[in-house]
């Protein structure tokens, strides 16, 4: 890894480097098998150690081999350096140990002296393995890869972070800059910008191209392809071009499967490498147009990536319903939906079941911990069903338009933590109801079409709840009438 | 006797391509459908959900669960609609600069042609600010509610074409359209209705024919079925007179029960598609004629849309593609004919029969937005208008002569659509033009980009929604498209 750093590597190293991930696991079968057929052996120690030479010696040869190909690919130098210097002299200690072992067993086994020490270096060849791949592992596939996945109690024990917190969406939150007239445009405004989009490919453990973008001098330095950045030349730039190549084209950064840089970031990223790339000057010292202007102007009101919102639950993990209480539900004609087919909320929807009413909807007890959406309009529902559901813990949407429901069923909904939609349409409820509404803690949007209540009612519940979107609906004339409105024929 | 063999060992060789051999690995579809045989009248409600037609997941978390698409056929003039261009009243009669011809065909523009103003008064509506003309005052009324795409292209010049790949993503005849598309992927909540009904209004199809909402190789249990709003919806759907429904019932349940065979013989999906549609056809019979008789819809439901029942309108349509959604078709596809403004004769003039035009489909395309919103379907319908692409801002001189009428030629580089509705972002304007309305300058948008966004709102992944057919992989979007996200909720 030292001998040919900067140069052009060879496909042919490469390729063989690329066969070093599935060699490698050949030694490490024979080792095992071997140590294996060592300790269920029931012959004398001599006669144990004799009879895994052949293995020994073979997982020596092919174990050096593997170390050879392993060499090959770290040439890629697209992995962390120091992960990679253990692993590279405790693979090499390995095929070294295992040959030892299998000259031992082969030429010493009758020896009394030296056949002592077999067993300790066949115990610390089973350490070196284990302790060999695991590294190897991480080179692969992340330091992470492994505890990824950990259940929680677990992660506690050995002090790692929940995984929300460790494998959260990242690279989407908003980057805001607060004092513009102090704000420093590579610290605040493009380094993040770099951190979100690019880190993930280019930092200390991992360098795709061989390049580092984590700090300015990597950045300046560029990667296996020579300089990504000519300061004052944006269309020469290897990191200016890629970004604006088409999204299908191969070499597009960032690749496909990533998220791409929005277009405001791109039109910062071309002025910065246009007025210099400047690594410490503030935002305020570079000249900018009314286009930059207006860019920066959301960046400080925060409004550059607004989160689109969505509500808490959808980002929890739970599990699937049983078949058999969705079956259930079906039987009633009920449409039983999951509303992605990434998680397992589901949605019940009364479009083919007019009829159904209290009793049959009993059966949605089974699924309660999964349903988000109910679409329950035009249904026989009545109270007693609100008071069923006021337990369920997930529910954001709720269509109850057409129904027979009173003020007392609305007064159950204030436990509905995530209730987000309510549509009231075609029902009985009146003023009274809308206090209860208003209880509701999460809602953002009610539907009272053809309801009781009066602009009076709504005006007050709107003053309780400033952000709330009610809709009345179709006032039922329309302000203008445009067929009064004259058209001339031309001549 | 060896021949005889070896013919019939071919024959069946033939019958069972690896495709069928394949796909019933898969999935079984036979023994799914026959599950679903005429679910009403079985008690086992259980296996009710797996014909073909069965309601779908999306496979991510889509805002919109149907579309209606509202496509003026015929292509609809920007400059005097939502793309407000004073420069070019400015330069109204002037012959158009030649750098803006150069290289450039049209359909029937020849040598240099005068540059056309705008012909219609124009105002900033709303908190948005959209431009929207005096041609379409209601549905100014609602700028707030709508989002515009002013940078669309396309690469056809003709209608057919056009509208083709509008629909299906291909100029060329075969691919399924986007309906079809999007009934697959999503299927029908509604087990007596189809996935995707087209409705057409303007007293013509569009010129691309039934192309426009065939199923292309999806199986053709995916294809739009066109109703009429005018006399029955739906053709030869009703018994016969002597034949009572018991009679249809019983010689249904036999011929799938035949079809069945055939499947099991042969293996053609083909066959399930055809099971299928029999047993649609038999629920519809009972609820086509129920969801689309709007006379029993309320009198304010009329003023508001301005529908009369019986007539063949727009309005008609539009009222019934409410009716549809509400009642769990995914996608509704609208075409109203007669909006090719060439200035040919009064009708195809930009300053009246344009207005003429708006006139039919202004109020009842805001009574939609209106009416979806009231009920609290708009949030989850995407509602689509626009054309198949833009008109010049230069006046039709055809075949080089000067037109009675004032009317603008077919153009690709620029025309504005509208979106509101589930998964939009309201009140945004995307997309420029220069200020002679000729071309994009930024926030370009294809057909592709647009139809990419339509799935993303759905819930799909462009890329990744596809169709195995003839040994590759098929999307909507072909290789194209991007998801317009700036418009995006």
């Amino acid at each position: 890894m030292i001998l040919l750093d900067a140069e052009v590597i060879p496909d042919w190293i490469l390729f063989f480097g690329h066969f070093h991930p599935m060699l490698v696991h050949l030694p490490i079968g024979m080792l095992l098998m071997g140590m294996i057929l060592y300790l269920f052996s029931q012959k004398e120690e001599a006669a144990r150690q004799k009879s895994i030479a052949p293995i020994l010696w073979s997982t020596g040869i092919v174990a050096l081999i593997s170390c050879a190909m392993g060499w090959c690919l770290s040439l890629a130098g697209e992995y962390d350096q120091d992960t990679l210097f253990l692993h590279q002299w405790l693979g090499i200690s390995l095929a070294l140990s295992s040959l030892a072992l299998a000259y031992m067993a082969q030429f010493w086994s009758q020896d009394s002296l030296m056949s002592r020490f077999f067993k300790p270096l066949l115990s610390l060849a089973f350490i070196l393995v284990m302790w060999t791949g695991h590294l190897g592992g991480n080179l692969t596939h992340g330091s992470e890869y492994l505890t990824s996945y950990l259940p929680q109690p677990w992660r506690g024990w050995l002090g790692i972070a929940p995984r929300e917190q460790t494998k959260g969406e990242k690279g989407v939150q908003p980057i805001r800059i607060n004092n513009l007239q102090e704000a420093l445009i590579y610290q605040d405004l493009i380094q993040p910008t770099l951190k979100q989009k690019c880190w993930s490919c280019h930092n200390a453990e991992k360098q795709k191209g061989k390049l580092r973008m984590d700090s300015p001098a990597y950045i300046m330095k560029g990667g296996a392809n020579g300089v990504i950045l000519i300061a004052g030349n944006p269309s020469e730039s290897d990191l200016i071009k890629r970004i604006l190549l088409d999204p299908s084209h191969e070499d597009h950064m960032p690749p496909k499967g990533k998220i791409n840089l929005t277009e405001d970031e791109i039109v910062l990223l071309q002025w910065w490498v246009k007025e210099g790339a400047h690594f410490n000057k503030k935002i305020a010292d570079i000249p900018y147009d009314t286009r930059i202007k207006s860019i920066l102007t959301k960046y400080t009101q925060g409004t550059n990536q607004q989160e689109v919102y969505i509500s808490p639950v959808f980002k929890e993990n739970i599990p699937a319903a049983a078949e058999a209480d969705i079956l259930k539900l079906r039987k009633h004609h009920l449409l039983v939906i999951a509303v992605s087919k990434e998680k397992s909320f589901l949605e019940v929807n009364a479009i083919n079941s007019k009829h159904v009413g209290d009793k049959e909807l009993q059966d949605l007890d089974g699924i309660k911990e999964q349903v988000v959406s109910l679409k329950m309009g035009g249904t026989k529902l009545t109270d007693e069903f609100l008071q069923q559901i006021s337990k369920y813990p997930r529910i954001i949407s709720l269509q109850i338009n057409h129904t027979n429901i009173s003020v007392q069923g609305l007064s159950y909904l204030s436990s509905l933590q995530h209730l987000e939609t309510l549509n009231l349409v075609g029902t009985s409820i009146g003023d009274e109801g809308l206090a209860e509404i208003a209880k509701i803690p999460a809602l953002r949007k009610i539907y009272l079409w053809q309801s009781k209540v009066t602009d009076q009612g709504i005006h007050l519940l709107q003053k309780k709840m400033p952000k709330l979107v009610i809709d009345q609906g179709w006032k039922g004339k329309w302000p203008l009438d445009t067929l009064q409105i004259s058209t001339k024929k031309p001549e | 006797m060896d021949k005889i063999i070896q013919e019939a060992i071919q024959r069946e060789a033939q019958l069972a391509t690896r495709r069928h051999f394949l796909s019933s690995l898969g999935t079984g579809l036979g023994s799914l459908a026959l599950g679903s045989f005429l679910t009403n009248c079985s008690s086992d409600a259980g296996t009710s959900f797996a014909s073909p037609l069965a309601a779908k997941s999306s496979p991510k978390l889509g805002k919109a669960k149907s579309v209606i698409f509202l496509h003026m056929a015929g292509a609809p003039s920007q400059l005097e609609l939502f793309d407000y261009k004073p420069s070019l009243a400015k330069f109204d009669g002037k012959e158009c600069p030649p750098e803006l011809l150069a290289g450039k065909k049209f359909a029937f523009i020849r040598g240099v042609p005068n540059l056309l103003g705008p012909k219609a008064h124009f105002e900033q509506r709303g908190q948005a600010g959209h431009w929207i003309s005096d041609y379409l005052p209601h549905l100014a009324s609602q700028a707030d509610r709508v989002s515009f795409l002013k940078g669309m292209h396309t690469d056809q010049f003709n209608h057919a074409p056009a509208q083709l790949l509008m629909h299906t993503g291909s100029a060329r005849l075969g691919r399924p359209s986007m309906g079809s598309w999007v009934s697959y992927g999503l299927g029908s909540e509604n087990q007596n209705l189809p996935g995707f009904v087209v409705l057409a209004s303007g007293g013509k199809n569009p010129d691309a024919g039934k192309s426009a909402w065939g199923s292309g190789f999806l199986p053709s249990i995916y294809q739009g079925v066109q109703c009429r709003s005018e006399g029955e919806p739906i053709l030869f759907i009703q018994n016969p007179s002597g034949v009572n429904s018991d009679i249809r019932k019983a010689s249904i349940e036999t011929i799938n029960q035949i079809n069945q065979e055939t499947y099991q013989e042969f293996g053609d999906p083909e066959t399930v598609a055809r099971i299928a549609q029999y047993e649609m056809a038999y629920k519809m019979q009972s609820s086509v004629p129920e969801v689309m008789d709007i006379k029993k819809e309320p009198a304010y439901i009329h003023e508001m849309y301005g529908t009369e029942p019986g007539k063949e309108s727009f309005a008609n349509n539009c009222l019934l593609a409410r009716k549809l959604v509400e009642q769990g078709v995914r996608f509704v596809q609208l075409f109203d004919w007669g909006w090719d403004t060439h200035g040919t004769g009064l009708d195809g003039s930009v300053d009246y029969g344009l207005h003429q035009k708006c006139r039919q489909i202004d109020k009842a395309s805001t009574a939609l937005l209106l009416d979806l919103e009231q009920r609290g379907l708009l949030d989850e319908t995407l509602v689509v208008w626009g054309g198949e692409f833009g008109r010049t801002p230069m006046q039709e001189n055809r075949e080089g002569k000067k037109l009675a009428y004032f009317g603008r030629d077919h153009h690709t580089e620029a025309f504005t659509m509208w979106l509101a509705g589930g998964g939009i972002k309201p009140g945004v304007s995307y997309g420029e033009t220069d200020d002679l309305g000729y071309s994009t300058i930024s926030g370009k948008t294809s057909v592709y980009d647009l139809q990419a966004t339509i799935l993303q709102c759905l819930g799909f992944n462009h890329e990744e929604f596809t169709y195995p057919f003839q040994g590759r992989n098929f999307r909507l979007t072909d290789v194209f498209g991007k998801v317009i996200d700036p418009i995006l909720a």
